[in-house]
């Protein structure tokens, strides 16, 4: 969303300094290309259009009992979940990325990619699975009933914030590791120099200049907080999603719960503002150069050592380790349904789906970096996050059944791999463009100046300079679609073809019915095929901030 | 250019994915009949494969939830290649029936096996099977004489006492979809502001957590599907012993009309392309083999009298079901969402 002004630098005075071919203007936009990219962003904001305008074309029959018995409640209780769920991911995250990042101390380099691990959990398997250990009827609870004669329950909003938080927090973690890890180290290391202690240092430099990375990574946090559906019901919290779906499949009435996804979309822009706001003023373009760790000793670091592990512990180990139990007690030789099948097929869709919305998100990022104001469409595409799935594909049907309704095609989309891809784009877009954002944020505006002033055309200058310079990025954004492609439901439930499941579709059909133990294995093979991509990422990430030594 | 063109190659690759090697059946062959179903169950795929062996139809499948599904069928129009539409829900299936996505049918054998009540009067959806909604109750400390009627459970008595999920779910919304149908929407509200005073805790969880909370005595009486005890019965997990060896289930009468049951069904498309296809698979599905495995694989009550239902619930004594109309649950069940939030039943 950030504005360029080189752009818009007049040409005129430029002239005759620079070699470049006579017959092309470097400075000029390239219309024909912003026009594609604009018709391609109109293209993946078409079906949040359908939803955002459904007040005007909608009818909304039981509208008046939502917005007096209905709104209030799960709106208030929206922003309950919302605030714990952050207060919470930031809490685990930013203390554990800081150490990461700028200390030394034992199993470090474990901790680097085992902190990652949570966000191969679905969400929805992630809450069955510590309500079963950790609820009202858990082992836990039994025993402390027995032995200590009090029953925790998790199974409430205050369970949810930690049950979210602990799957969600490495979406602050990421960002906030890579900010702490380059682009910092001069500062830190003159306020070191100057004898500020190690949490003032932590506090008045790091902190701040880590703010807009944090912020980003905690909108993310919020916007799957915000579409969440499975949790959130089976914990008995009321949010706007548990409220649309009250609307649509109790009511009987889809125009109000279209409204209420209007509602959230409008929380999301208020998010969207607060988050801009916190990167207001902050120093975009860094210098890159790795921050030297500093090795903690006695009873730092086994308090480092500690916090970590504790993190891991129960964001990764407790969920994993329990799917694991479940899946050696259930073992007899059978898997429940067509697991190789399944897991062949969400491989191979959400392989299409990370490399579409990668081609998109780099087209779109591309248009936001040259074109002198950005483009509406594109920022209401990146939208398409937060409205919950099943809502996009509401979108996505009427659009697609339109088209269908007419034989304009001789094959029928909806129930397509095409539909489907293209609603995971729709849906996952930000996703894919807020690595490659935050990544273009740190090349310096300097670098496309001087490919524009040796002649280089803006895409050319894009392609040659700041693409190759992405390199890890382009990475890291395939991988995290990818990787909410694998976890993603509601979507996938709705648009596939005949006899089409993937992984996650198995487990549901398993845990709907409450066979939580059954539903293991593929939940398990959901964990797994989530972990390739989380650790790929690490690769990456660790190649390009790998340190130059340690003191 | 040719930087430009590998920009294409992941759509050319979505192309690809659209070649029929990624569909185990092809839809358009001769002998097939198309299935949107909520229902997702194992015992399923076992009744379409023995269907198949036996008239060499091939069942081609798409399992989703109800409301998106009745989406889809909706947006597809005339296009949509459904040819039956089987639910969870008599709600859902009457809703079907208004949006005109069924079609009416008129076939001897479904209206001679299935109870009238349980299918559509004009033959656009037929009841499959029956899952009724019933107490579930801790041997160690009721008196099960005292639950009768659902009414009993709004008495003093048991307060602190009720375990129920939230009212997001459809059996709750069409047991009260029921009351109102019978009793009208006063009374309706009235039993579940009841059940709101007699809380043991909020609503949360499923089914199944009503029935472990009981074993370890959160609450005395839970509100459950009849279904679910029959998996808890089934299950071997240990962890699950306390609460199979205290519960005891009550088959709570309605005003007298019986005990509340909701089906599964399904009801041939509007648009079926493989209409002959379609009743072919109904016929199956209320034969004595498909009703015996949803009994036995599912714990569903068969709608034929005459299939034995499974070991586990028949244990537990037998069901009276209410014989209203369950067209009436759809007519209801938007009715019932806002007597809902008008009792605090979250």
């Amino acid at each position: 969303m950030r504005r360029r002004s080189s752009s818009s630098t007049p040409p005129v005075g430029i002239d005759g300094c620079v070699q470049r071919p006579a017959t092309r203007n470097p400075f000029r936009r390239p219309r024909r290309l912003f026009t594609v990219i604009s018709l391609l962003a109109l293209a993946l904001a078409a079906p949040l259009l359908v939803v955002l305008t459904a007040p005007l074309h909608a009818r909304a029959p039981e509208w008046e009992h939502v917005r007096e018995a209905i709104l209030p409640d799960h709106f208030a209780g929206t922003l309950e979940l919302l605030g714990g769920v952050i207060v919470i991911a930031l809490v685990l995250a930013v203390p554990s990325a800081w150490l990461v990042a700028t200390c030394d101390f034992p199993l470090r380099r474990m901790m680097r990619w085992a902190l990652v691990m949570p966000l191969a959990l679905p969400t929805y398997i992630s809450a069955f699975t510590y309500a079963a250990l950790l609820g009202p009827t858990g082992p836990v609870s039994n025993w402390l009933a027995d032995h200590a004669g009090f029953r925790p329950d998790i199974v409430d909003m205050q369970g949810l914030w930690f049950v979210l938080a602990l799957v969600l927090f490495p979406y602050i973690y990421l960002p906030a590791r890579a900010a702490f890890a380059s682009g910092m180290s001069g500062q830190l290391e003159a306020a070191r120099m100057l004898g500020a202690p190690a949490l003032s240092r932590f506090r008045r430099i790091a902190l701040p200049l880590a703010r807009p990375a944090i912020a980003g990574g905690a909108l993310l946090v919020a916007m799957e907080t915000l579409n969440d559906y499975g949790a959130v019901k089976y914990y008995g919290v009321r949010t706007l999603t548990t409220g649309i779906f009250r609307s649509w499949a109790g009511l009987y009435d889809l125009g109000s719960a279209l409204r209420l996804s209007v509602v959230l979309v409008g929380l999301v822009a208020l998010l969207l503002w607060i988050e801009r706001r916190a990167r207001r003023g902050a120093r975009q373009e860094t210098d890159q150069v790795p921050v030297a760790r500093i090795r903690l000793s006695g009873w730092r670091a086994a308090a480092a050592t500690g916090w970590c592990l504790l993190v891991f512990g129960s964001a990764a180990m407790l969920p994993i380790g329990s799917i694991l139990d479940d899946v050696w007690e259930t073992c007899d030789g059978t898997m429940h349904g067509d697991v190789p099948h399944a897991l062949w097929n969400t491989s191979v869709v959400a392989g299409a789906a990370g490399l579409v919305t990668l081609v998109i998100a780099v087209l779109f990022t591309f248009r936001e970096r040259y074109g002198r104001r950005s483009d509406p469409a594109i920022r209401l595409a990146d939208l398409g996050y937060v409205i919950p799935g099943a809502v996009i594909a509401i979108g996505v049907m009427s659009l697609a059944g339109f088209i269908d309704r007419r034989q304009w095609l001789d094959t029928a989309l909806i129930g397509s791999m095409g539909v489907l891809v293209y609603a995971f784009s729709v849906r996952f877009l930000a996703v894919g463009k807020q690595p490659l954002q935050g990544a273009l944020r740190q090349q310096s505006t300097s670098l496309d100046e001087a490919a524009r002033m040796l002649g280089a055309s803006p895409w050319r200058s894009f392609r040659r300079v700041n693409l190759p310079l992405l390199g890890p990025a382009l990475i890291a954004a395939a991988m995290l679609v990818a990787i909410d492609v694998i976890k993603e439901l509601p979507l996938t439930l709705i648009l596939r073809p005949f006899n089409f499941d993937t992984l996650s579709t198995k487990a549901y059909e398993l845990a709907r019915i409450e066979q939580l133990r059954e539903a293991s294995w593929p939940s398990l093979m959901i964990v797994i095929c989530g972990l390739v991509p989380v650790l790929l990422l690490e690769q990456v990430l660790e190649k390009r901030t790998r340190t130059p030594g340690v003191r | 250019m040719r930087n430009t063109l590998s920009l294409l190659a992941p759509f050319a690759m979505l192309a690809a994915c659209n070649s029929p090697q990624f569909h185990s059946g092809d839809p358009l062959r001769e002998q097939v009949v198309n299935v949107y179903s909520h229902r997702h169950y194992e015992s399923d795929q076992q009744i379409f494969d023995a269907f198949t062996k036996k008239t060499g139809i091939h069942v081609n499948l798409v399992m989703a939830d109800d409301d998106e599904i009745l989406t889809r069928m909706q947006q597809e129009g005339a296009n949509s290649p459904c040819d039956l539409l089987m639910t969870a829900d008599a709600g859902r299936l009457g809703l079907a029936k208004v949006r005109d996505l069924l079609q009416p049918i008129r076939d001897s054998l479904l209206e001679a096996v299935i109870p009238a009540h349980l299918r559509d009067p004009d033959g656009n959806w037929f009841g499959l099977t029956m899952r009724a909604r019933v107490f579930a109750y801790d041997k160690r400390t009721v008196d099960p004489s005292h639950l009768r009627t659902y009414a009993d459970l709004t008495k003093p008595e048991w307060k602190g006492q009720v375990l129920v999920r939230t009212s997001e779910h459809v059996y709750n919304q069409s047991l009260l979809a029921a009351m109102i149908a019978h009793e009208g929407p006063d009374s309706a509200l009235v039993w579940a502001s009841g059940i709101v005073a007699n809380l043991a805790r909020e609503p949360k969880g499923s089914d199944t957590d009503q029935l472990l909370a009981i074993g370890e005595g959160i609450g005395s009486v839970a509100i459950v599907n009849s279904y679910y005890i029959g998996k808890l019965m089934k299950n071997t997990d240990p962890a699950r012993d306390q609460a199979r060896a205290v519960i005891g289930v009550a088959f709570p009468d309605l005003d007298g009309h019986g005990t509340h049951v909701n089906i599964s069904g399904a009801g041939v498309a509007r648009y079926a392309k493989h209409k002959a296809e379609a009743i072919a698979l109904l016929e199956y599905l209320v034969s004595d083999s498909a009703q015996a495995l949803f009994a036995e694989g599912n714990e569903e009550y068969p709608v034929r009298a005459d299939v034995p239902i499974a070991r586990e619930l028949a244990a537990f004594g037998t069901l009276t079901p209410d014989t209203l109309n369950l067209q009436a649950l759809a007519t209801y069940n938007a009715e019932a969402v806002k007597l809902f939030d008008a009792s605090g039943w979250h």
